[in-house]
């Protein structure tokens, strides 16, 4: 197998929701158990239907948790260069030093994360000046050439960010995200509520970046398709718990989850007239998952072993993971020609 | 920039309604009053020694002719509007023949200085601290500050004054308790009457300050502990901004947009609030004027007065209207 170097390293992570009442307690386990690691210069994508644990994920990677959200076990470690960091370890300071300097992160709902009576330019000025440690002309001049290269007006800087677009203010986020060239960058729901040609304009940009500066992308979205054309690599979360994980194209074409073939096949395709069955159930409550594999209840392979225990995630095949204990018997349901071929 | 300027005249249009409207409201409530000034005066005469009837009688009907008291009342509402562009409200009727216009432009400095400083300090102080108490959550002092707020802002202004007082003018006697300067110190443009005018206004600004303080204080708390959840102040934390910067630029600065409009809703609420502190201190201001002219029966002194308060507020929350667009970019002036 090939070796590559990571730049972050997750094991057994669980971070939970606890949630308290009127002295009862409840505990959401929204992050169960997850091993990972994410390379070099690559685009990782985490996908899984709503509910699945995917922004609680990337919150915990982005040492974005606040309460009630808490790490219970496991740890997380970056690699940036020489520099090896454990956010949940290392002190305040020492976490805002890697901030926008090594670590930036792209928030769910980027239409309102820029202060709305502040300049976009001043929004740039205190996320990016100190990172950056660049005498001011120097500082500037920077920002411009970032803004070029990413097909945006220097004179967008002068905005407040309510007299831009939805799909302007998008590219603004991801510029201001990027502008320090960060070797990791986290994004959450990066095109959701923008229509889909922005959306395409918005995953090409943040695509570009990516290659120019050869840094590693995590991103969320429920949507398979930009999945399809983005990642590299593909996280499938189910119930809070990692249950597949692989080369887009082998997940695509070779899936070795049932939940995974099911997902995958959900997608409507051009030509395709087959009618789309929905599985049965709901995803579980994650205060109270069933036992064994959580996916137990709505599999169409389940056998009673799924009920009690819990399948682990192992190797299936070049840089292919599966949590199911009958992972040699999944089948994939349609055939997908030219995935990651079409380009964007 | 010309889109402001239409704003800005609009706003003045607006203001001077407003300033018509009050002013009316207050001549037909002083005119329709069933205190007759003439009767005060030949009362106050006729207690004095005794006077024949016939006597009596000569000064009503000079009094009445001299005041034009008989006139119809949409006659007198015109008068005094031909008059009021002028300046001229006619004389007072207690300080007869002395114009009232000129008692309440005597009067006037006291209540706008005392005024002013009162506003200004509670509303940046307040809030200031409001706005870290709301951020930092935790800070034992501003917890404690918190508490004290919420003991002392339900009190009315009077009796916050009355306490202030009881404390500094008969327990513990180190302030002036009464008037605007000291007895002994000539009125002038000298460091002594002004130092005198300083040191008498500590308790009746206090006593303003003190409630206001506490009021802006607890509603810039709760605005804050929404803000603080809005994204882009998580945003702005989770890269690592450093925290005087997104409080103050991030949280405080959105805060403050609703918090002006709220101080242009209470002008008028502080202002009338002054009236009974001034009383409480013997303050020389409007609102002490008005009481006299209340209890003398001076119907032209009071419609000065309410007239003065009226255009004093409308150009108060006229001046906060147009700082408004300026704090937030997304007011819109058209």
């Amino acid at each position: 197998m090939a070796e590559y170097k990571n730049i972050l390293t997750v094991s057994g992570l669980k971070a939970y929701y606890k949630l308290d009442h009127f002295g009862i307690t409840r505990e959401v386990r929204a992050v169960d158990d997850i091993t990972l690691s994410i390379r070099e210069n690559e685009i990782y994508g985490i996908a899984g239907e709503s509910s699945s644990g995917k922004t609680t994920l990337i919150k915990v990677l982005a040492a974005a948790i606040r309460p009630p959200l808490r790490i219970v076990e496991g740890s997380m470690t970056y690699r940036f260069g020489d520099k090896v960091i454990d956010p949940y370890k290392a002190g305040k300071d020492e976490v805002d030093a890697i901030r926008w300097k090594n670590l930036s992160y792209v928030m769910q709902g980027s239409m309102s994360v820029l202060n709305p009576v502040r300049r976009i330019r001043k929004s740039f000025e205190d996320f990016a000046f100190r990172p950056m440690g660049l005498p001011t002309r120097e500082f500037w001049g920077r920002v411009e050439t970032h803004l070029k290269r990413l097909n945006l007006s220097p004179d967008t800087l002068n905005s407040y960010p309510h007299e831009l677009s939805g799909g302007m203010r998008q590219r603004m986020t991801i510029a201001l995200a990027t502008v320090c060239q960060p070797q990791f960058i986290i994004a959450d729901e990066p095109t959701t509520a923008l229509d889909v040609v922005v959306q395409k304009d918005v995953l090409v940009m943040l695509r570009d970046v990516q290659k120019q500066m050869g840094s590693s992308v995590v991103f969320v979205t429920h949507d398979m398709s930009v999945h399809a054309n983005m990642a590299d690599r593909i996280g499938i979360m189910y119930a809070g718990r990692l249950v597949e994980e692989g080369p887009t194209r082998t997940l695509f074409t070779a899936p070795k989850h049932p939940y995974t073939a099911h997902l995958v096949a959900s997608l409507p395709r051009i030509g395709d007239r087959s009618p789309k069955a929905a599985l049965e159930g709901r995803p579980p409550n994650l205060s109270d998952p069933p036992p064994g594999c959580r996916f137990h209840p709505r599999c169409p392979l389940a056998i009673d072993k799924c009920k009690v225990s819990v399948p682990p995630l192992e190797i299936v095949g070049e840089s292919h993971r599966s949590a199911c204990w009958r992972s040699d018997d999944v089948r994939p349901l349609t055939r997908f020609e030219g995935v990651r071929e079409e380009t964007l | 920039m010309r889109d402001y300027l239409t704003f800005v005249l609009k706003r003045l249009v607006q203001l001077a309604a407003v300033v018509f409207a009050g002013i009316s409201a207050a001549f037909f409530i002083t005119h329709m009053s069933p205190i007759s000034p003439v009767e005060m005066i030949v009362g106050r005469v006729a207690a004095q020694a005794s006077f024949s009837p016939q006597a009596l009688q000569d000064l009503r009907e000079a009094l009445t002719e001299l005041f034009a008291a008989d006139l119809p009342l949409h006659i007198k509402y015109l008068n005094f509007w031909a008059r009021f562009v002028v300046g001229d409200l006619g004389p007072s009727l207690i300080a007869f023949p002395t114009p009232a216009m000129q008692l309440v432009m005597r009067a006037l400095p006291w209540t706008v200085g005392l005024l002013a400083v009162a506003i200004v300090m509670s509303w940046t102080i307040g809030n200031l601290l409001g706005g870290l108490a709301g951020y930092y959550q935790n800070n034992r002092f501003l917890k404690a500050f918190g508490v004290v707020a919420m003991g002392i802002q339900p009190i009315p202004y009077y009796i916050v004054a009355f306490l202030l007082v009881l404390i500094f003018g008969y327990f513990w006697p180190v302030l002036p308790i009464s008037g605007g300067f000291a007895m002994n110190v000539r009125p002038g443009f000298t460091m002594e009457y002004i130092l005198s005018i300083l040191h008498h206004s500590i308790l009746p600004a206090a006593s303003l300050v003190i409630v206001g303080l506490g009021i802006s204080f607890l509603g810039m708390r709760a605005l804050v502990s929404n803000i603080v959840t809005e994204d882009y102040v998580t945003y702005a934390e989770l890269a690592g901004v450093k925290s005087e910067r997104v409080v103050f630029f991030y949280v405080i600065r959105n805060a403050a947009v609703p918090q002006l409009t709220g101080l242009a809703m209470a002008l008028g609420g502080i202002f009338s609030g002054t009236i009974i502190t001034e009383q409480v201190f013997g303050y020389p201001g409007l609102g002490t004027l008005l009481v006299t002219a209340v209890n003398g029966g001076d119907t032209t002194l009071v419609l000065a007065v309410s007239s003065m308060a009226v255009v004093a507020v409308a150009s108060a929350i006229f001046v906060i209207d147009l700082l408004h667009p300026l704090l937030d970019p997304r007011v819109r002036v058209k």
